[in-house]
């Protein structure tokens, strides 16, 4: 077990206490004639008793049998791709109807390739944009799926 | 049994009707290319193509999801061999002697023997899902609530024994499941919980996003989190002349293709992971019974040919409890019940009365498309080998824009794709945590029914916790739940007691 395991169980503590709590607003009712919160309310005390468990498992050890990780101080270039990445596809969701599907799907493709290292410019927006007008005819053109046309327009 | 080969006679001819060949074709195709292809696996895959199936017919597009399941099952072994990259879980075994076999210029055999393997294993997983469905689906119109509580119960407690490094955490992720799968109103006061005043919540959380974002998106991100240098990787691709096996190959292969085939449809049947801890088996036992067991991970043609052909068994078998109980007990299966409740069809006992033509079609399809991969894949495998040349920097790109669009049309609505894009950054760090992603989404598409079970039950019962053991088929599967749960403790504190002793 390492500490990120332990991050883990301490979240999973907090999100069965918060469901608990939560519950607690809903009607519970009886065993007989249950409410809408007894059964979320049943699974948040029951995950907060194995998150307990499995912190309390940790914590008995002691630090001893622990792998000395530590949380790095600074994000490694990886991880950095990783929040560039995610960043991008949140980017890309908030504008997906405003900007509309071709122009949203295009400048994700520039930048995702442009995040993984797609240095030239001419061949990244090139790839994008015939990757843009494909999925364009595939999906809008010939599935005929209603996605968002934006300010463009198509 | 007269009636069951009468049935499957008619499922072959709605099989065989212009539209299903050439879904049960492009599913196989589809199915082959996400095996194939390292960072979309099955899960992800059948997830984003519902969509595509909305406007099909409700046999029609349960062939093709089905089709894109045991393709890739077929796909995956092509990137072990090849790149010494598993295109999905079940293929990380052939990765062993499959690659090592590649090494020695001996990739075209080893690709023909899992093809083979597949098809041999396949026929015979429709036979017996062609004979064990019928009586079993009879058998189970005695479940009442109680008895569906207990077994989803206790496939939850099988499933979380045999997934991933600890029983706790596969539990608490398969509690997180369940309420997840709270959200939105419930279904039986209609009262609407954790919704936050959003009528988006109402709905409760779409299961398509939740899978996509666990299984697709977390992949690509574990994949965009590697240096740039290592998602390229040689690819050894084999010509055409020289995927013939030899006849002592085929000699050799045989008897571990029966053996693997057996071991996969008795280990479709029980909940976990079925295709993976069949692959796993086959190959112990394979190399338990060896003649030359050190030629193992050295490019052993049985070390293929007998977890392949375990592994295709146990895809197939592992319908039958979805079809029967309506009861996924694996993830692809889990999607598959959600894509059959998309289309309006309940899977259960009655299935196969209320449906036949659903159920007979998509077995007689299934039959179909392991002849179509058989087919398919031995001439194309230097295609599917060049495909695998496409740089990662421009595959994971490609894969994001595809879940996003496919997130988008299954319910035209971007919150769908903002509960996606969470669920994959949960996924990339749960993989980092070391906490699996099946069992939360098992329990997500189970959840809402084992809800309803267990209520259902404590009315019926007013208020009586007995009832789950006064009723026998009920107690049985608390029972074998019960020992799931203690034989690991038993076996850990023995393990301690041994170590103690030693230490002495």
């Amino acid at each position: 077990m390492n500490r990120y395991e332990m991050a883990g169980g301490m979240v999973l503590f907090l999100f069965g206490a918060i469901t608990a709590l939560l519950s607690l607003r809903m009607p519970i009712g009886t065993f007989r004639m249950a409410g809408a919160g007894l059964f979320p309310l049943c699974l948040g005390i029951l995950l907060m008793v194995l998150s307990g468990i499995f912190l309390l498992r940790f914590l008995l050890k002691k630090w001893q049998s622990v792998k000395k990780e530590e949380f790095p101080s600074e994000i490694p270039g990886s991880a950095m791709q990783v929040l560039f990445f995610m960043g991008t596809m949140i980017l890309a969701t908030f504008f997906f109807k405003i900007l509309g599907y071709p122009l949203v799907s295009f400048l994700l493709m520039v930048a995702l390739l442009r995040i993984l290292g797609m240095k030239q410019w001419p061949f990244n927006i090139s790839l994008s944009l015939i990757t843009a007008i494909a999925s364009y005819f595939l999906f809008v053109q010939w599935l005929k799926i209603p996605l968002p046309k934006g300010w463009i327009g198509l | 049994m007269f009636e069951s080969v009468q049935q499957l006679a008619s499922g072959f001819t709605i099989a065989t009707t212009f539209y299903n060949l050439f879904y049960c074709l492009i599913g196989a195709i589809v199915g082959t290319l996400i095996g194939v292809l390292p960072g979309i696996g099955p899960i992800a895959g059948i997830a984003l193509l519902i969509p595509a199936t909305f406007g099909l017919h409700p046999t029609s597009a349960i062939i093709m999801l089905a089709g894109i399941y045991y393709g890739a099952m077929y796909g995956g072994s092509t990137t072990s061999i090849l790149l010494n990259v598993p295109g999905e879980t079940a293929s990380v075994i052939t990765c062993i002697d499959g690659y090592q076999m590649a090494q020695k210029g001996r990739a075209g055999p080893a690709l023909a023997i899992c093809a083979i393997g597949s098809f041999i294993a396949g026929t015979i997983g429709l036979f017996g899902l062609v004979f064990l469905a019928p009586p079993l689906a009879e058998a189970a119109l005695a479940f009442g609530p109680p008895e569906y509580f207990s077994l989803m119960v206790f496939g939850f407690i099988v499933l979380s024994n045999v997934t991933g490094t600890s029983l706790t955490k596969s539990l608490m992720m398969a509690i997180v499941g369940l309420i997840i799968g709270t959200i939105g109103l419930d279904p039986v006061t209609g009262d609407a919980r954790f919704t936050f005043g959003s009528v988006s919540f109402l709905g409760g959380i779409e299961f398509v996003a939740v899978a996509i974002g666990l299984f697709g998106i977390a992949e690509v991100l574990t994949n965009v989190e590697k240096p740039l240098e290592m998602l390229e990787q040689r690819v050894i691709v084999p010509r055409l002349r020289e995927l013939y096996p030899s006849l002592q190959d085929l000699k050799k292969s045989i008897t571990p293709i029966l053996r693997g085939t057996g071991i996969g449809f008795g280990v479709g049947l029980v909940p976990g992971p079925a295709p993976v801890i069949a692959t796993y088996s086959s190959y112990m036992i394979e190399r338990k019974i060896s003649k030359h067991p050190e030629e193992f991970g050295k490019g052993a043609i049985e070390g293929v040919a007998g977890p392949e052909s375990a592994n295709n068994s146990a895809s197939q078998s592992a319908f039958i409890p979805l079809f029967v109980l309506g009861i996924p007990f694996a993830p692809p299966t889990a999607i598959l019940l959600g894509a059959l409740l998309i289309h309006g069809v309940t899977p259960g006992p009655l299935l196969i009365s209320q449906h036949p033509e659903l159920f007979w079609g998509v077995i007689a399809s299934m039959y179909i498309g392991n002849f179509i991969l058989l087919i398919l894949n031995l001439p194309f495998v230097p295609l599917f080998a060049n495909i695998l040349r496409i740089p990662k920097k421009i595959l994971l790109p490609l894969i994001i824009l595809f879940c996003i669009t496919g997130q988008y049309t299954v319910n035209n609505s971007v919150f769908d794709i903002g509960i996606m894009l969470l669920f994959g950054a949960l996924g990339f760090l749960m993989r980092k945590w070391a906490y699996e992603g099946a069992p939360l989404l098992l329990a997500l598409v189970l959840g809402p029914r084992l809800e309803v079970a267990f209520r259902q039950s404590l009315m019926i019962s007013h208020g009586d916790f007995g009832f789950f053991i006064n009723r026998p088929i009920s107690m049985v599967f608390l029972l074998a739940t019960v020992l799931f749960l203690v034989i690991p403790l038993i076996r850990m504190t023995l393990k301690k007691q041994r170590r103690g002793e030693v230490k002495q």
